[in-house]
């Protein structure tokens, strides 16, 4: 039994090496994700053992991103380096965001990490920095740059550097005394920029006094080990640090750097989900289709004495060996893909390889869902083999495909509350549960329409059919595409999901721009923003130098300049962490510039003490005009007075305080700048001007009102690239699902072919009939996907109208167009093979073939 | 072209069909068979020719030949005026759709279409209207007027092969060949089929070629032509049943050395 099902594994090598190949894709995305991640992990874990290398122990405090952070005295730091055991001491001074500028063009310098030391001027105790020539920093405007800062500055030892110092908040101007490198001879460990500075003077930029650290590291006598010297310390440790081994301290580094990477792994985890979804419906198919053509020798194998058991099992060890074959490829393949990323992520980074690392679990999980997967689409096909009655074998059994009545009332079943959830979702005013409503709806009435989607396949391939089924040759295509719905519906199954979930995506995020181009083009007074780049959550302590923008108001035809402040890390309003932040700017001002219509109290100009709030804010936090609330901002908790709420908008929304408020900020600039201009005055110039006077605050950037709607909509735009990639790898499969049912029916209609040669048909008029029969099983599955997709999209657009997030539904119809023209493109490339093979029988002995 | 079709169905104008020194060799070296040893034929217009002999004896092949399915490895073939030598695949597509019909053991009707609908394809697929007046003749010939919705699958074995028979009459070609027409079909369908044929010829002048292995059905042939060994040994006008099962009596009683099979 089991030697008879192997060799007919053999004999169907190409059908089912079309369902390896939808195996191969989800094993492969899922291997590669988890190979990345690990890869990745490893390189970064290198270098941290190299900086960590001759460290013991390394000192630092419990909670560094905290706003006013504990340091370690002198007095501090002397106690702990006396602990028995101690050969050397390292003491951190140190600040991130320390930007040298270019000394021929004046432009920043851009790095992977931009770093300020604080150096005692003796030699590092732990042999990591290496002075290469001159001399370390001894005086205040003096500094020392590693060999790789020195290259991309473009400075040598004696020219003078500007250099942004992230406290101070502008830049200044150093002389170079002296060039370091690392230990073995490199210039850099990871393409970073490093300035070190005078100590003491460091000390009182970055810490606000000399004589205080922010941690130190710590090297051991022979003979003492880390875990030990690592308890001496933390008997003697001030309140508010901790002590980790030099072991501990990189496994922590590298695993904060890996979080950065996590989205692509998201990604890549996304594509393996849809590949694995859309691979069941090709691997049912592509059993279902054998188990279709073996009848005979499936009945004949019962007739012989073989259980129905026997015949499943004979089905599902097949799909097994497919699977674990398909698993093997997928994780080979899938370990390429992850190193591949990987490189392509970090070849930019001066940073050694460690080499492609395929953990256990990677291995553990990839056969998984490669078995999972493959058996959850053959068990029913399994079971269709078993119910073969012994009598087939010596004629032929008429099995009628099964109505469609049970699979159309089931998904009817679905689709109807499906869809009385969904237009519940987008009509009935009732907030966020809107989207959970909508969601559960989406998901009902997508699973519905699948199932529905056979009972569909006839009335809408005919009426597609009679568009493009021209011709006697057309019209025969259109009557085999319609010939077995539940095979033209699977088939196109993996089309309608990639399809569904590119055009709800679309639908939403065109509607989204639209929205914030008409506010913008209708309500807006501002020409020119500017931005401060993201690169952590914004506290004020990235962006520009308020005092700029009275530079930027000096420049003719400007009417009004107003800073923006902004800070979302750790505020709160009314005892709730604001997950939007807080914005501190001149309310007043900001009334004018951008659509605030009191809803209650007033908008103004605020004191002390004085918040603003939209009315969707308000709701969610019960606040009105008049209430008073605690607010915590950079620590300090204080009790502010509501004076106003005001409507929401897609642009303007969330809790707005005045200027004064900025003092509690943990940094004093402003995170956006907006400017309007007077009546008739041309932007471009002013954007220029203002370009210049930013270029002193590295990461500000500065655009017209066109670049602010990109800005507003960039992250949309990414999440549209991202889904669109999903909708080419759902494509991808469906290319082979098509390709594998028209094979099929070649082999099947083989007899058919041969005839409508011997009448006289003609080689192409077959190839037109094959890619006919394959450009409407695709279009079939567009169409229902787009009509699925812009429907769902425009309900999550209603919903989010209904919350003022955004104002007008708008279907992309471009993008639809092009996607519809993707599928067909797609649809004629699967039908090429088939439709060779197709032209090239031999009408005799097509005609007579059994 | 649609003036030679119209005028192909005069009885007795030459041949409608010939072959000349026409060899077919399978394969090679040990495996070689030649199925055709140099036969020369003609097939006159008008007539119903049968085409006999014993398993393996070439008759398919020749028949195959002669409607351009298969080709010859050496020898002249032509239908009509057309020289099929040396067509390439749309030479032999034109020469299907424009002057051969086929009938077939196994019927071979297209499940998707209706019985009307597989009537008309070969005019669907050359793109030509059907004569009505044509049409309605052979419909009623072949009494399928009220059949004409079903589908195969809803017809008996005799229906679909009625309805193969008008698809091959259909468009008048210059000649219909037709491959053991009754081997799938009870005595009492078979004889239907075979009045039929014999009626389209009488009637009308369609030239039709037969091959088949049944004395029975050869007898409403004009002529018949045995093959033996992949050569004509044996030829009987007006035949009878009787006469050509004696016939095949004496072919069986000696045979020719070295026969296929």
């Amino acid at each position: 039994m089991i030697k008879a099902s192997l060799r007919g594994l053999l004999q169907r090598k190409l059908r089912l090496s079309l369902a390896l190949i939808a195996i191969v894709l989800s094993v492969g995305f899922l291997a590669g994700s988890l190979v990345l991640s690990d890869t990745l992990n490893a390189r970064f874990g290198s270098l941290f053992s190299t900086i960590n290398a001759n460290v013991a122990v390394v000192v630092q405090p419990k909670d560094p991103q905290a706003v006013d952070p504990v340091r370690l005295t002198d007095d501090q730091l002397r106690t702990l380096s006396e602990v028995d055991g101690v050969r050397a001491v390292s003491p951190d001074v140190s600040a991130q965001g320390v930007i040298p500028f270019r000394s021929d063009d004046g432009e920043p310098v851009s790095a992977d990490a931009m770093l300020g030391f604080g150096v005692d001027g003796k030699d590092d105790p732990l042999g990591l920095v290496e002075l290469r020539e001159g001399s370390w920093p001894q005086a205040a405007d003096e500094v020392t740059v590693t060999a790789y800062t020195a290259e991309l500055a473009r400075v040598k030892r004696g020219d003078s550097l500007k250099v942004y110092v992230p406290v101070l908040n502008e830049p200044r101007t150093f002389k170079v005394v002296g060039v370091a490198g690392y230990s073995g001879g490199r210039d850099s460990l990871a393409g970073e920029s490093v300035v070190m500075f005078q100590q003491a003077y460091a000390q009182e930029t970055f810490y606000g006094a000399t004589g205080r650290y922010a941690g130190a590291s710590f090297a051991a006598d022979e003979g003492v080990s880390d875990t030990v010297l690592k308890q001496r310390i933390a008997e003697k440790l001030p309140s508010g640090f901790k002590a980790l081994t030099g072991e501990e301290s990189s496994e922590e580094q590298s695993a904060q750097i890996g979080v950065v990477f996590d989205f692509i792994k998201y990604i890549l985890i996304g594509f393996a989900v849809l590949a694995a979804v859309v691979g069941v419906f090709l691997i049912f198919n592509t059993f279902n289709i054998i188990v279709a053509q073996r009848t005979r020798e499936l009945a004949l194998l019962r007739a012989l004495g073989a259980s129905w058991g026997q015949v499943a099992g004979s089905v599902l060890l097949e799909a097994l060996v497919v699977s674990v074959l398909g698993a093997t490829l997928g994780l080979a393949i899938g370990a390429g893909l992850g190193a591949w990323v990987e490189h392509m992520l970090i070849g930019e980074f001066e940073l050694p390889s460690a080499g492609i690392i395929v953990k256990p679990i990677t291995v553990v999980l990839a056969y998984a869902l490669g078995v999972l997967v493959t058996l959850i689409a053959a068990f029913v096909p399994a079971v269709r083999a078993s119910s073969v009655p012994p009598v087939a074998a010596m004629r032929d059994v008429v099995r009628p495909d099964k109505s469609l009545v049970a699979l159309s009332v089931v998904g009817a079943v679905l689709a109807v509350p499906g869809l009385a959830l969904v237009l519940t979702g987008a009509l009935a005013d009732m907030g966020g549960t809107a989207f959970l409503v909508l969601l559960a709806g989406a998901v009902l009435l997508f699973v519905g329409t699948l199932l529905l989607s056979p009972l569909l396949a006839r009335p809408l391939v005919r009426g597609l059919g009679a568009l493009i089924g021209r011709g006697s040759a057309g019209k025969l295509g259109v009557r085999n595409a319609v010939r077995n719905p539940r095979r033209t519906a699977v088939t196109a199954a993996a089309i309608i999901i990639g399809v569904t979930v590119i055009g709800t995506a679309a639908t939403v995020v065109q509607s989204f721009k639209t929205s914030l181009e008409d506010i913008m083009g209708d309500s807006i007074g501002v020409e020119v923003m500017i931005q401060a780049s993201v690169t952590a959550a914004p506290d004020g302590r990235q962006g520009f130098n308020p005092k700029a923008l009275d530079q930027v108001r000096a420049i003719p035809g400007v009417k009004e300049a107003a800073a923006w402040h902004f800070d979302a890390l750790n505020v709160s309003v009314a005892n709730q962490p604001s997950a939007f932040g807080i914005f501190a700017t001149d309310v007043g001002q900001a009334s004018r510039m951008f659509p605030m219509d009191a809803v209650d109290g007033s908008i103004r100009t605020l004191a002390a003490q004085e918040l603003v709030v939209d009315d969707n804010t308000a709701e969610t936090l019960k606040l009105k005009a008049g209430d008073r609330t605690p607010v915590v901002i950079g620590g300090v908790t204080r009790d502010y007075t509501v004076v106003g709420v005001y409507k929401t908008t897609p642009i303007i929304l969330g809790i707005l305080v005045g200027l004064p408020a900025v003092e509690d900020f943990p940094g004093p600039l402003a995170f956006q700048g907006f400017v309007s201009l007077n009546e008739g005055v041309d932007a471009a110039p002013v954007v220029a001007q203002i370009e210049k006077i930013m270029k002193d605050y590295p990461g500000v950037q500065v655009g017209d009102r066109q670049s602010y709607v990109e800005q507003a909509t960039a992250s949309y735009d990414l999440l549209l690239t991202a889904v669109e990639w999903l909708l080419i790898v759902a494509l991808v499969i469906a290319v082979l699902g098509i390709l594998n049912t028209l094979l099929l029916s070649i082999v099947e209609r083989t007899r058919e072919l041969g005839l409508v040669r011997a009448v006289g048909l003609s080689r192409g008029g077959l190839v037109w009939m094959v890619t006919v029969e394959s450009v409407l099983i695709t279009v079939f599955g567009v169409a229902l996907g787009l009509a699925l997709g812009v429907g769902l999209g425009a309900a999550f657009t209603k919903a989010l109208i209904t919350i003022e997030f955004a104002s007008v539904i708008a279907i992309p119809w471009l993008d639809l167009l092009q996607y519809l023209a993707i599928a067909v493109v797609a649809g004629i490339a699967a039908a090429v093979l088939p439709a060779r093979i197709a032209a090239r029988l031999n009408v005799l002995e097509a005609i007579s073939y059994e | 072209m649609t003036s030679q079709v119209s005028d192909a169905p005069a009885a007795g104008a030459g041949a409608a069909a010939r072959a000349a020194d026409l060899w077919k060799v399978y394969g090679s070296g040990e495996a070689q068979v030649i199925a055709l040893r140099g036969v020369n034929v003609e097939l006159e217009r008008g007539r119903f020719t049968a085409i006999m002999g014993p398993s393996g004896s070439g008759k398919s092949t020749l028949m195959h030949c002669l409607a351009g399915l298969d080709t010859a490895t050496r020898g002249q073939i032509s239908v009509g005026d057309t020289a099929l030598t040396g067509l390439d695949d749309g030479g032999l597509t034109r020469l299907r759709r424009e002057k051969v019909g086929f009938i077939f053991q196994q019927f071979n009707l297209l499940p998707t279409l209706t019985a009307e609908e597989n009537i008309l394809l070969p005019l669907a697929i050359a793109g030509r209207k059907p004569d009505p007046e044509w049409y309605r003749t052979v419909i009623t010939t072949v009494g399928l007027a009220d059949r004409l919705t079903h589908r195969p699958s809803q017809l008996s074995g005799g229906q679909q092969q009625r309805v193969a028979c008008a698809r091959a009459l259909v468009s008048r070609p210059e000649v219909i060949f037709a491959d053991e027409p009754t081997g799938n079909l009870d005595s009492r369908s078979g004889a239907e089929i075979l009045n039929f044929l014999r009626r389209s010829v009488t009637e009308h002048g369609q030239t039709i070629v037969m091959v088949t292995h049944d004395a029975n059905a050869a007898s409403h042939a004009d002529r018949v032509i045995f093959l033996a060994d992949g050569q004509i040994v044996d030829e009987l006008t007006a035949p009878t049943a009787d006469a050509v099962l004696d016939r095949i009596k004496r072919l069986d009683a000696a045979p020719v050395a070295g026969a296929a099979e």
